[in-house]
């Protein structure tokens, strides 16, 4: 278990912003751990969607389980979190 | 025995080149302060300034100058227009106050290295004049706020900002460091006169002084104007400094100096001057919006000083103007939503009136920003503010200092612009913010930003409450809504269209 900061865009919102998570997390929860910051504040939910995550840029999604210390994402990385189809 | 006519004696006064006897030119001008890149000194005596002065008709413009701004101030002491002023006004004066006056010394600094190690004797006789008005410029911008700082805490943040980490003082500092505290004289006639302040300073203070007598706050309004004529002048050292380096072979050397000037004047100015005029502005004052300003002004007026010079575009002129559609609307949403980390108390900007003229300025501003304000508007209208106070840090470009921001909603475009150099991930706004970095990585590499002050733990606490404290606001400074969320009133009996919170 590590502290890990990472950068989230999360869809729709206006900002990149900092966001700590554990190596541990998978992306579901870090997923959540981004939307805590956007969804609400400055982005309505969308409550038939899940919030996927990716790299920037990427079209593929990492899967919805797979823990933070098993990718190769960097501390400090931007990650896209994009609402989907569940 | 009459005096003779300035231009009879102008020329051979101010002829002050000489040849030294016991030091070699190379140590009295060194060419790191200089900045001169090799032009020889006798290339430099053709250097012509536009605008000629002596020094006791100097003297005797910048007494009346004084003389008018210091007696409008004193008639309109008992008067209550800074009573009766609308809150979004006031929050432009403690934002100006606290970017601006400072800085204004900084400049001083800058002038005096133009004073000194100018190569061309015009350069020198010029920026003297300069370095007494940037001396002028903090002194009255420091005196003129003092009067309110009983009234109201936030007015001690004119003298304060620049002493502090507050952020918005960090981006001022490392913008002001980068274009004239740390370059040569030549370099400071370039980026600091030409660009900073023939782009952007002068006509910024021309539309802040309407903008002021419009807004009934003529103590404000005869400031600024006093100021601006003294910007118009001393904003021309730079042009024939250009025409030296351009008419002797260095004209990319030249460009990329304005280049990186206007970039970094852009950022400033549109975080300071686009959410003042399109939010803070009351609606009824409102004369142009802040995109059909640059669009006059930047690219109908600075543009063609470019041309006529015989200098390029910058090479990122048309993503500029594109900036001009979205990236204030970003940094005032920003300004908002991290509003306690401000000195001043920024204007939402957003009633139902204020969103009919913006969708008009900007079409597609609904669908985008109002997007991210109805969410807002929704919380504050249905008892839940706590959702639009922050709980984390925006991430700050690593060249402007400045949250990384663009377009939410429909047209949502946010992007980070990374760049790894020397095993360190930096990150930046745009690309155009990105090449300046690339242009001198040693230059900027290793100043941190907030973000990388507070994950190397030197903001403690890790919180909100730590980095308010690391940013020396005290409560009672702590910036907050400007109207004290009267605004949402008007949303009660019509909300905006957001679905229900899934968190609730």
């Amino acid at each position: 278990m590590a502290l890990f900061p990472i950068i989230s865009n999360f869809e729709r919102d206006f900002v990149l912003l900092l966001v700590p998570v554990d190596t541990e997390n998978t992306m579901d929860e870090v997923a959540a751990a981004a939307a805590h910051h956007s969804v609400g504040r400055r982005v309505a939910p969308q409550p038939n969607k899940v919030i996927r995550v990716r790299r920037q840029g990427a079209t593929e999604f990492f899967p919805r389980n797979k823990r933070l210390a098993e990718t190769d994402i960097k501390p400090m990385e931007a990650l896209e979190f994009i609402f989907a189809d569940a | 025995m009459a005096l003779l006519e300035r231009h009879e004696w102008y020329d051979i006064a101010r002829s002050t080149n000489w040849t030294p006897k016991y030091v070699s030119e190379d140590h009295l001008f060194p060419d790191v302060m200089t900045g001169a890149q090799g032009v020889p000194v006798e290339k430099w005596e053709v250097y012509d300034e536009p605008y000629k002065v002596s020094y006791p008709e100097y003297v005797r413009i910048q007494r009346e100058k004084d003389a008018g701004a210091y007696s409008v101030k004193a008639a309109l002491e008992r008067s209550r227009i800074y009573e009766n002023a609308d809150p979004g006004w006031r929050s432009i004066l403690k934002a100006h106050y606290g970017a601006i006056a400072l800085g204004e010394y900084a400049a001083m600094s800058a002038e005096a290295r133009m004073c000194r190690f100018g190569r061309a004797p015009g350069m020198r006789n010029m920026a003297t004049f300069g370095m007494m008005d940037e001396n002028r410029h903090a002194q009255i911008q420091l005196f003129f706020p003092h009067e309110y700082a009983p009234k109201d805490r936030q007015f001690d943040w004119a003298h304060k900002a620049y002493h502090t980490n507050e952020w918005a003082a960090i981006a001022a500092r490392h913008t002001f460091d980068d274009l004239f505290m740390a370059r040569s004289a030549t370099e400071i006639a370039v980026m600091l006169t030409f660009a900073f302040e023939t782009g952007f300073t002068n006509m910024q203070f021309l539309g802040l002084a309407a903008d002021a007598a419009e807004a009934g706050d003529f103590t404000f309004a005869s400031l600024i104007s006093s100021i601006q004529t003294d910007e118009s002048r001393h904003a021309q050292i730079g042009g024939p400094a250009l025409q030296v380096l351009i008419s002797n072979g260095r004209k990319a050397e030249a460009q990329k100096l304005v280049d990186i000037a206007i970039a970094r004047a852009w950022r400033i100015f549109c975080i300071l001057t686009g959410p003042s005029m399109d939010y803070n502005t009351p609606l009824e004052h409102r004369k142009q919006s802040f995109k059909e300003f640059m669009q006059e002004w930047i690219v109908g007026q600075f543009e063609r000083s470019l041309i006529d010079l015989g200098l390029d575009l910058p090479w990122y002129w048309d993503k500029m103007i594109a900036e001009f559609d979205y990236q204030h609307h970003a940094y005032q949403m920003g300004l908002w939503f991290w509003r306690p980390t401000l000195w001043w108390n920024p204007a939402a900007g957003v009633t139902p009136e204020c969103r009919a003229w913006l969708e008009e300025k900007y079409p597609g501003w609904n669908a985008s920003f109002g997007q991210a304000w109805d969410v807002i508007t929704d919380n504050l209208v249905n008892g839940r503010p706590e959702f639009t106070a922050p709980e984390t840090l925006p991430i700050v470009c690593n060249m402007s200092q400045i949250p990384i921001c663009a377009v939410p909603g429909d047209g949502w475009n946010v992007k980070d612009y990374p760049l790894e150099y020397e095993g360190r991930l930096y990150h930046f706004n745009s690309e155009i913010d990105r090449w300046i970095f690339e242009q001198d990585p040693k230059r900027y590499r290793d100043h941190m930003t907030l973000v990388d002050r507070f994950l190397a733990g030197k903001i403690q606490p890790p919180d909100l409450m730590g980095a308010l404290a690391y940013m020396s606001l005290a409560p009672g400074e702590m910036g907050d809504d400007a109207h004290g969320y009267a605004w949402v009133e008007a949303f009660r009996k019509s909300p905006p269209k957001a679905p229900p919170l899934a968190a609730e």
